[in-house]
């Protein structure tokens, strides 16, 4: 095996071997720099991307890793650098060139039009034509729903995209990308609204379209997808280049400290604490127009429940009931009191904390500051008689920007600005201050960096140590099997099981979620009812 | 985390940057080029003149600020205003005294803006919809109370106090500019210091996120609307006094000019951002504006056209800034 000569930007005690040299390239970048008004962004980075290969790009965020991507992409131009396809230099200088390169890039920002049907989204700019010039509508659907068939995803043609769930929202784009002829497929934290089995199915294309020759570039810090498909892994660190690294050769210790600069030790750090009582006592919750059978389920202070599903198991429609954002159906007690569902307020009053899955969406003001991020969820408390007492606003602030290590550099910048961790933690860290007496967290870690959710696991079992039951429902099982007590498996709108942590596994836990207590035909049912 | 340093953005990012700065400076340069043409723009008795005629307009302006913040639009402001002239014209011509008159208006003003934030917080239909309806329902009531007759209030008992309120001065200060200045600074009071202005921020900026910390978003909405129609029936009364009649014809450019104001002054029309400074700010620009083309004596006619401008290269100024800052502030990863 002949050795490549890669930049080494660090001394870790056991270099991780360097990457083969391999066949040709297909895209080459070199010396890329990019500054942002006070922050250079990326600094002289060169990455080749080789068709037949995936190439893992990653690092904490903050890296430089979606600059470079989109730098790629076309969506963005370098201060400095080259940029060569095919072996010739040339400029990338809008998303529209780099796909006349055969560049394709899907990102964690959708970029669905919702109002379009699945089959217009696929081929937006690019509608099939009649000898009229009117649009093809049959050539359409058909081509629309092979393009689906290949994939394996089971959503209709015809339905609205603004109808679908968030996974099947990013399984059309990916459609879309894949039917555009690309040659690199840029892949820029895709998984992350991905529950596991969709996942899975992605990781499946990713390395058919590998083997058929495709070049993929994967942004993405989640160690098993790299290790899934990736043959080679660049990692960035504050916009540097810190090393390319051959995997598997590379170990996953290795590549985590690459990543952060130092060793996390216990990622879950798990405590063992005490259990009390029972605090939350949920007898038939249902919705009544929506995924959720009647379902119920018990939590004690001090307790960590997770729930595991698939998308359309009810899993997130149990936390958003809980928390008063949907209506529901059935009892809620929390300390033997009875919860008005439907009503966020109330459950609030209630002593429920929810955290729900789509930070932009349902819980950040993106246009306003940190500051008010924090006290959107205390304003009672730092009112008197309606009138804010600003004071105590900024100090409680301050105390709780220091407490749950919010990297914010004043309280009055735009929260927009934080980095994706950084939102959370004053998501996490405004509802925990409440002191609830129940968390329920929905997705609390999606797409978030290494170092944040091992933070953001810390805080969770701070707020049950404190006394709260916590309800934490996920797609991704290893954070569940880290910090749960106790794991509940919702199949098909309804609990299927429960697991205790020492009887849980990833295998016991994936085989309810996709049969329930039947088989793996019924799993393809619930996706045909879907649609 | 490692801090990095940040060198400081170079002035005019600054500028372009700060909400309100970019209007302000704006103001005074229009303000410049008017005083250098016309000599007379800077005298005092000018100057109390664009005070005295745009105070309806920021009357009204304070209120849609509100709700644009909120992340709605109230269409039916200018016909509202026609509707609360005509009742209040109507009560001082029966011989009713100003204080049980005027209170009469914004308690009228109050109910218009009621029913809007009604049919829109409780029925879910969409603000847009609604206060079109409204517009043109208001609008067709203020036509049919007096049967498509304006209303001369001059030689009615209860005008006179009116006439004294906005009309009047202490010294050579007219008492609407402290009327106005007053109102600014308790609208901005409200915005800034009450749970009730947090609330509409959080509104603008995510309705669900509002929803889901417990803020009761279809009582704010409502109130919100309420207290547009209450701006609607005090500008009434500034217009009556103004007019020394009510008008059931609508001014057909107030509308435009509220609006305009408030998103001249850098409230963002998608909601969460923005503030009542601005909006003066935003009020003052266009009176300036106008005030210079009456003192040039170009045609009224060309006002629509100058105004309609500026309004689209102002929200287009506004977006141009956002970009900046928000590629200034990028995350980089």
């Amino acid at each position: 095996m002949s050795l490549a000569v890669v930049e080494q930007r660090c001394e870790p005690a056991d270099a991780p071997p360097p990457p083969r040299a391999g066949a040709a390239e297909l895209v080459r970048v070199e010396g890329i720099s990019k500054s942002f008004p006070g922050v250079r962004a990326l600094n002289d980075v060169s990455l080749t991307i080789r068709p037949g290969e995936v190439h893992a790009l990653t690092g904490e965020n903050g890296s430089g890793k979606s600059t470079l991507s989109r730098i790629i992409a076309g969506m963005m131009k370098p201060d400095e650098g080259r940029i060569f396809v095919d072996g010739r230099e040339c400029t990338i200088d809008s998303p529209a060139a780099a796909l006349g390169m055969g560049i394709v890039m899907i990102s964690q920002e959708l970029t669905l039009a919702p109002t379009l049907t699945v089959a217009e989204n696929i081929f937006l700019g690019r509608l099939p034509r009649t000898r009229l010039g009117l649009v093809d509508w049959s050539r359409l659907e058909e081509d629309a729903a092979l393009a689906l068939a290949r994939l394996d995803v089971h959503v209709s043609p015809h339905a609205r995209v603004g109808d679908l769930s968030v996974e099947f929202r990013q399984e059309v784009e990916i459609a879309r990308a894949l039917s555009a002829n690309a040659r690199l497929l840029i892949l820029d934290e895709a998984t992350s609204s991905l529950s596991e089995a969709a996942t899975a199915r992605l990781l499946e294309r990713v390395r058919q379209e590998r083997d058929a020759g495709m070049a993929i570039l994967m942004i993405t810090h989640r160690m098993p997808e790299i290790y899934a498909v990736s043959s080679v892994a660049t990692v960035l660190r504050d916009g540097n280049l810190v090393a390319t690294v051959a995997l598997p050769e590379a170990t996953e210790s290795q590549l985590v400290r690459l990543m952060v600069g130092r060793e996390i030790n216990d990622f879950y750090g798990k405590r063992s604490i005490p259990v009390g009582d029972r605090v939350l006592r949920i007898r038939d919750l249902h919705t009544p127009a929506g995924i959720l059978r009647p379902t119920s389920l018990e939590v004690r202070r001090g307790e960590i429940v997770g729930i595991a599903g698939l998308v359309g198991s009810g899993k997130s429609e149990f936390g958003l009931a809980l928390g008063g954002a949907i209506p529901g159906a059935g009892e809620v007690e929390v300390d033997g009191r009875p919860v008005r569902l439907g009503d966020p307020r109330s459950a609030i009053a209630a002593g429920i904390g929810f955290v729900p899955d789509d930070r932009k969406s349902s819980a950040l003001l993106l246009v306003r500051s940190v500051l008010e991020n924090f006290s959107l969820a205390w304003m009672d408390r730092l009112c008197r008689a309606g009138l804010l007492d600003t004071r105590r606003e900024r100090s409680q602030v301050e105390a709780a920007v220091k407490k749950y290590h919010v990297a914010a550099a004043s309280p009055a910048v735009a929260i927009a600005t934080l980095s994706g961790g950084n939102q959370q933690k004053v998501i996490l860290g405004r509802t925990f201050a409440r002191q609830p007496s129940v968390l329920v967290l929905s997705e609390p870690t999606r797409g978030i960096d290494v170092g944040a959710k091992s933070e953001i696991y810390r805080m969770l079992q701070d707020a049950a140590e404190a006394g709260a039951g916590v309800v934490v429902i996920s797609s991704e099982l290893p954070e569940l099997l880290g910090i749960c007590d106790r794991i509940a498996v919702f199949f098909e709108g309804g609990l299927a099981a429960e697991f205790n942590r020492d009887e849980a596994t990833e295998e016991a836990i994936a085989h309810v979620a996709v049969a329930g207590t039947g088989s793996r035909a019924h799993a393809d049912d619930r996706y045909e009812e879907l649609e | 985390m490692t801090e990095r340093s940040r060198p400081a953005a170079p002035i005019f990012q600054q500028i372009l940057q700060n909400r309100y700065a970019g209007a302000l400076f704006s103001l005074l340069l229009v303000s410049a080029i008017v005083a250098a043409t016309q000599p007379v723009f800077l005298t005092w008795p000018n100057l109390m003149n664009i005070v005295k005629s745009n105070s309806v307009v920021f009357v009204l302006a304070i209120g849609a600020t509100f709700v644009v913040i909120a992340g709605a639009i109230d269409l039916a402001v200018a016909s509202a205003t026609a509707a609360c002239a005509m009742v209040l014209g109507l009560l001082l011509v029966a011989g009713m005294p100003a204080y049980v008159a005027i209170p009469a208006a914004l308690l009228f003003g109050g109910f218009l803006g009621a029913i809007n934030g009604t049919l829109i917080s409780y029925f879910k239909i969409s603000f847009f919809v609604v206060t079109l309806g409204s517009l043109s329902m208001f609008q067709s009531f203020a036509l049919i109370v007096n049967d498509g007759g304006s209303i001369s209030v001059f030689s009615s008992p209860g005008f006179a106090p009116i006439s004294a309120f906005v009309n009047g001065n202490i010294g050579a200060v007219p008492i609407i500019l402290v009327f106005d200045l007053a109102l600014l600074l308790i609208a901005g009071g409200v915005l800034r210091y009450t749970a009730f202005g947090r609330a509409l921020y959080a509104i603008g900026a995510n309705t669900e996120a509002a929803r889901l910390n417990g803020i009761d978003v279809k009582r704010i909405m409502l109130l919100v609307f309420v207290i547009a129609g209450l701006m609607a029936g005090l500008g009434s009364v500034v217009q009556v006094g103004r007019l020394t009649s009510a008008s059931a014809e609508i001014d057909p450019t107030l509308l435009l000019t509220v609006l305009a104001a408030v998103l001249i002054g850098g409230t963002a029309y998608t909601g969460g951002e923005g503030g009542v400074f601005g909006t003066m700010i935003g009020v003052l620009f266009l009176g300036v504006i106008q005030n210079g083309l009456t003192l040039s004596g170009v045609s009224s006619f060309w006002q629509g056209m100058v105004s309609g401008l500026i309004l689209i290269l102002a929200v287009w100024l506004g977006g141009l800034r956002q970009v900046l800052r928000r590629r200034r502030q990028a995350r980089i990863g």
